[in-house]
């Protein structure tokens, strides 16, 4: 939801699947850059001897002596000119060599491996029970616009974003943990562990894509074609089924690829509130350690995380609309 | 049992401003009824009513009798059993009556299936069968977008009619297409009365209700005005509005005035060349237009009519060929658009756009109140925005505009095209009447040959077998 | 003549509100109010600590009572509310500004120009907004200028994209064709053909757009890699005072309920999303 500098991408329909998976493999090695560039700049923003600094954080302030900052020194390229260092730089990420943790000392990559499984986890649930909520309430509520359930639903959805994600959270924690204790507010482990994060991803991602159906769907049962749909004989089950389901289906999906600006966004927030050991958490820890590496890692998976879900739409898109497909 | 298929007895319809007066017919089996009206007649209303699919806010009152069943038209849920099979409606603008995401074939078949009850394979087999009996096998696997509009029509008429339903009600089937489209789809039409079916056709088109016979119904801000048979109303109408709409027909035009000798041309073209897609508009094309002159475009669809018009105008460029202006007229070169609220911006007020001109060129003041009252344009408009007057006040509007620039060409693209019969009739006739009195040359397209045939000195038509085809004919000369 | 002769006086009419837009400018309105005129009727430091008063409950003295460090809460989210808003305000006007700027060129020009403005705004969409912003911020930790900046890079690609269509269709629309051939010049065609339709979304984006701002600064707060203490910020409180839940819960509830009201009534204000 909106802790959103809710950017929008779409891709233009104009070119085939081809060009298409090309423009998001292209998003790609944007993001690839962009990630790499900026991290290497905050490498060398960062103030102090770095190589004492890192050092220190990793071996303890005692055991930092001259040779261990040389070796970090070696191994963040401090010692370079900045443009060979920035290229070396980028050569190792395009070899996907992201280096160590300066503050556990393991390998980026392992670390990842480890936080992408459970970010994974986390968001797909929370699509999941937002796809159960939100477009279902959206379809009913825009078969009869202004009905009942219709304002009731956009009133709901007008609250909750107007509540970032991590106000939500609290006030789950606060409802389930605190006063009710039916629920864990933080850690994991357990499935219960996953309920509250996940609740509040998905509360945020349904109160968007409630509304966007029902406004999908509201045009629809707007349309000549449904009209006609119905006076040419179809009852209404058939009608809603052969000629709304799809034609609403297709902005809905489509809108999915902004909503995941909101999912990655409040994988970060909600991560770190509930303590979820995810990519989100890893990002703001390594942000406020100043751990490079990591700031690189996982701002990178998450870059291309969302490069990926964005190519999920794109195919999805593909196969809900045969009007691109003629294209 | 009633020997009526459709009968409504006394249908008013009333609600947000719009009054029905008791409405009542009769169609036996085989019979034909056309309502005829301009926009804003309430001619769809009625044929809503009988459906039961009145939007929101108006409600019907009065008896239908239809197949032999009674229905109180209040009642709009009653009728909904009986779409498809009973009673069956072919859309207007049957391009936006079509699913788009559905193949033609699919959207013909679901009818075969679920409303007449036919098994899968059957029905895709004489949904298939229908389009090749409409000329349309190539297009079952085609989807909306890709079809012309005549075709969608026929798209149209096979879903709708794939139930079997006795009686079809056709609202405005012929609007925007072109005339040999509309001759098919009236014949399209007629085998519903003459398979032992009712048909009830609304329409604005004379021709179109001339053509398919029966009995008509002159329709004009709700109120029924004459009723009878079709070659009787639209031969010797008994009223007087019968017969002002009559006289709108292109047909019953008074000619204009000759041309007189012809000057220099304001426009010359030699040689034009066009293609557009990679498909060729026009090749060797060679035109010229006189000071005063009417030249009448004709030509299907997508023929390459406006694009003309916008060459000549400087506005697009040609592919080759030469296009010669007259000389000493920097913004004597105008056009009049289709629709009149496209061409303004909607958020200002019609005094500040016209002061706008003033300002911008230092016009003179003067000449704008005769013109205005030479167009029957009343100063109280000037106080209102674009959306905020007709169609054809807009247009006349238009017109003020540009003659104040005192053109020495004009690009007019389908400018009534939008327009009532009655509007039309009037804004061509002050337009062909102003353009010979200032000596300012016409290129008028219209899709409607009747019209250029009645009011242009010379007439081109494009998008012929042979790629161009041009033909010249004077009047005034004859 | 007289509708002519006398040119109708230039006047500045308001945009038309529908009843949702004119609550939310209410809401809006008050909370501004609040923030502006607290600092003015009664002058709380919001940094100032009172270690003896701390946590107390509201009363006449401190009318929203103190938090952890026994500082004026009254002080603190006037102080939070300026900052917030005064900081979406910034934003969105120089998102704005360069975002119709390049959005009209864009589509007006067309061609390489496009598609330059075009890859450039791709270029900036690649990463979610946030992750662009946390990653600004990471250069430049706890600094307002870092937090402006990714916040205002993100936000312009809006302006431009919907901008940029909009302009690509009215400038091959009739409208503007008319008015080229009646010999109107390019500054004449936007003031009465294109700013009179983009007019209205662009207020719609700078809304959302304000909304969104506060919502990151606020999110980047809490996680704790936003602003620093003790700069009031509403984020921060809330993380600040998030373990004193169960002895001050009306204290931790302020932030919250002022964040939701500052981003419902610009939401509301906003009106249909334009995307």
């Amino acid at each position: 939801m909106s802790v959103a500098l809710a950017s929008r991408t779409t891709p233009r329909w104009t070119v085939g699947l081809g060009g298409l998976l090309l423009q998001r493999l292209f998003q790609a090695g944007l993001v690839a850059w962009m990630v790499g560039t900026l991290t290497f700049v905050l490498t060398r923003s960062l103030p102090g001897d770095m190589a004492y600094r890192i050092a220190a954080g990793r071996y303890g302030h005692d055991m930092v002596n001259t040779s261990a900052a040389e070796s970090v020194r070696a191994e963040l390229a401090l010692d370079q000119p900045a443009l060979t260092a920035y290229f070396g730089w980028l050569w190792d990420l395009v070899q996907f060599d992201l280096g160590r943790s300066l503050v556990s000392g393991e390998p980026v990559i392992t670390e990842l491996w480890h936080q992408l499984g459970h970010s994974l986890g986390l968001a797909a649930m929370a699509v999941l029970l937002s796809l159960l909520l939100g477009p279902p309430l959206g379809l009913i509520a825009g078969l009869k616009p202004n009905g009942w359930l219709d304002r009731v639903s956009e009133v709901a959805a007008s609250v909750l974003r107007a509540l970032p994600p991590f106000a939500v959270g609290l006030l789950l924690i606060l409802i389930f943990s605190v006063s009710l204790g039916w629920l864990p507010a933080a850690g994991h482990g357990r499935t219960a562990h996953g309920v509250l994060p996940a609740l509040t991803l998905a509360l945020a991602l349904a109160a968007i894509s409630s509304r966007v159906a029902r406004n999908a769907m509201a045009d629809v049962s707007q349309s000549a074609y449904y009209a006609f749909s119905r006076t040419k004989g179809l009852n209404e089950r058939l009608s809603f089924l052969r000629h709304g389901l799809r034609n609403a289906a297709v902005p809905v999906v489509a809108y999915l690829g902004v909503q995941f600006v909101y999912l990655i966004e409040g994988v970060v927030v909600v991560e770190t509130l509930f303590a979820w050991p995810g990519i989100g958490h890893a990002l703001v820890h390594a942000i406020v350690a100043r751990d490079v590496p990591m700031i690189q890692g996982t701002a990178l998976v998450m870059g291309l995380m969302f490069v990926a879900l964005n190519t999920v739409v794109d195919l999805l898109c593909h196969w809900l609309d045969p009007r691109r497909r003629s294209a | 049992m009633s020997p009526y298929l459709l009968q409504a007895e006394g249908v008013t319809i009333r609600g947000e401003g719009v009054t029905i007066a008791p409405f009542s017919c009769s169609l036996e089996a085989g019979g034909r009824l056309t309502l005829l009206g301009e926009t804003g007649s309430g001619k769809s209303l009625i044929a809503q009513a009988i459906m039961g699919t009145l939007p929101r806010g108006l409600a019907a009152r009065g008896q239908l009798v239809i197949d032999g069943e009674d229905f109180d038209a209040a009642d709009a849920t009653s009728r909904r059993a009986l779409w498809g099979h009973r009673l069956a409606l072919l859309p207007q603008e049957p391009w936006h009556a079509l699913d788009p995401t559905m193949r033609s074939v699919s959207q013909v078949a679901e009818s075969h299936r679920h409303v007449a009850g036919r098994d899968r394979r059957a029905a895709l087999q004489a949904a298939w069968a229908d389009l090749a009996e409409l000329g349309l096998a190539e297009a079952g696997g085609k989807l909306p977008g890709e079809l012309s509009g005549g075709m969608a029509q026929r798209v149209a008429f096979a879903a709708a009619s794939a139930g079997g339903a006795p009686i079809v009600i056709a609202d405005e089937p012929t609007k925007g297409l072109d005339a040999p489209r509309r001759n098919a789809v009236v014949e399209l039409l007629a085998r519903t009365p003459e398979a032992g079916g009712a048909l009830l056709t609304i329409t604005h088109d004379i021709d179109v209700a001339r053509r398919l016979g029966g009995e008509v119904v002159i329709l004009r801000q709700g109120q029924v005005v004459e009723r009878g048979p079709a070659q009787q109303v639209l031969a010797h109408p008994q009223s007087e509005y019968g017969q002002r709409l009559l006289d709108a027909e292109p047909s019953r035009w008074p000619r204009p005035q000759p041309l007189g000798e012809r000057q220099a041309p304001v426009v010359s073209a030699s040689g034009l060349a066009k293609s557009r897609g990679g498909r060729e508009l026009f090749r060797n094309l060679s035109l010229e237009v006189s000071p005063g002159e009417i030249v009448g475009v004709v030509g299907p669809a997508g023929c390459g009519k406006s694009t003309l018009g916008d060459m000549l105008l400087g506005v697009m460029h040609a592919d080759s060929g030469e296009i010669h202006r007259a000389t000493g007229h920097p913004l004597g070169f105008q056009k009049l658009y289709q629709d009149p609220p496209a061409a303004f911006s909607a958020h200002w007020r019609l005094a500040r756009l016209l002061d706008d001109l003033v300002h911008r060129h230092r016009l003179d003041r003067a000449a704008i109140a005769p013109l205005m009252a030479r167009l029957g344009l009343d100063e109280n408009l000037l106080g209102r925005r674009p959306g905020e007057i007709s169609g054809g006040e807009l247009q006349r509007f238009a017109i003020l505009r540009v003659l104040l620039l005192e053109p020495c060409f004009l690009f007019a693209d389908e400018p009534t095209s939008r327009l009532d019969p009655i509007t039309q009739r009037q804004t061509l006739e002050l337009l062909v009447e102003l353009a010979r009195e200032r000596r300012c040359g016409v290129m008028l397209v219209s899709h409607d040959p009747a019209l250029i045939e009645r009011i242009c000195d010379k007439r081109i038509s494009l998008g012929g077998p042979a790629s161009v085809t041009k033909q010249e004919r004077d009047p005034a000369m004859a | 003549m007289k509708a002519l002769a006398s040119t109708p006086a230039r006047r500045w009419t308001l945009p038309t509100l529908n009843g949702r837009q004119r609550l939310g400018a209410l809401l809006l309105a008050l909370l501004l109010a609040f923030a502006w005129l607290v600092p003015w009727l009664n002058e709380a430091d919001p940094a100032r600590q009172q270690l003896t008063r701390i946590l107390q409950l509201p009363s006449l003295a401190e009318p929203l009572g103190t938090d952890h460090l026994g500082r004026s809460l009254l002080a603190r989210l006037a102080s939070a509310v300026q900052l917030s808003f005064g900081m979406a305000l910034l934003s969105v006007a120089s998102a704005a500004v360069p975002g119709v700027f390049f959005g009209v060129i864009a589509g007006w020009h067309g061609g390489w120009l496009d598609r330059v403005l075009g890859s450039l705004a791709d270029a900036c969409l690649a990463l979610p907004g946030l992750l662009l912003v946390l990653l600004l911020v990471a250069i430049a930790p706890g600094n307002f200028w870092a937090l402006y900046v990714g916040i205002s890079l993100v936000l312009w690609i809006e302006y431009f994209r919907v901008v940029r269509a909009r302009t690509r269709v009215l400038v091959a629309s009739p409208q503007l064709e008319a008015s080229r051939l009646l010999g109107f010049g390019p500054f004449y065609l936007f003031r009465r053909h294109l700013w009179p339709e983009l007019a209205p979304q662009v207020l719609t984006l700078a809304a959302f757009g304000a909304a969104s701002a506060i919502l990151a600064m606020a999110a980047l707060g809490f996680v704790s890699v936003g602003l620093r203490p003790p700069t009031a910020e509403l984020g921060l409180m809330m993380i600040e005072l998030l373990p004193y839940y169960h002895e001050a819960p009306w204290a931790m509830a302020q932030p919250i309920v002022v964040l939701f009201v500052l981003v419902l009534s610009l939401n509301l204000l906003a009106g249909r999303d334009p995307r």
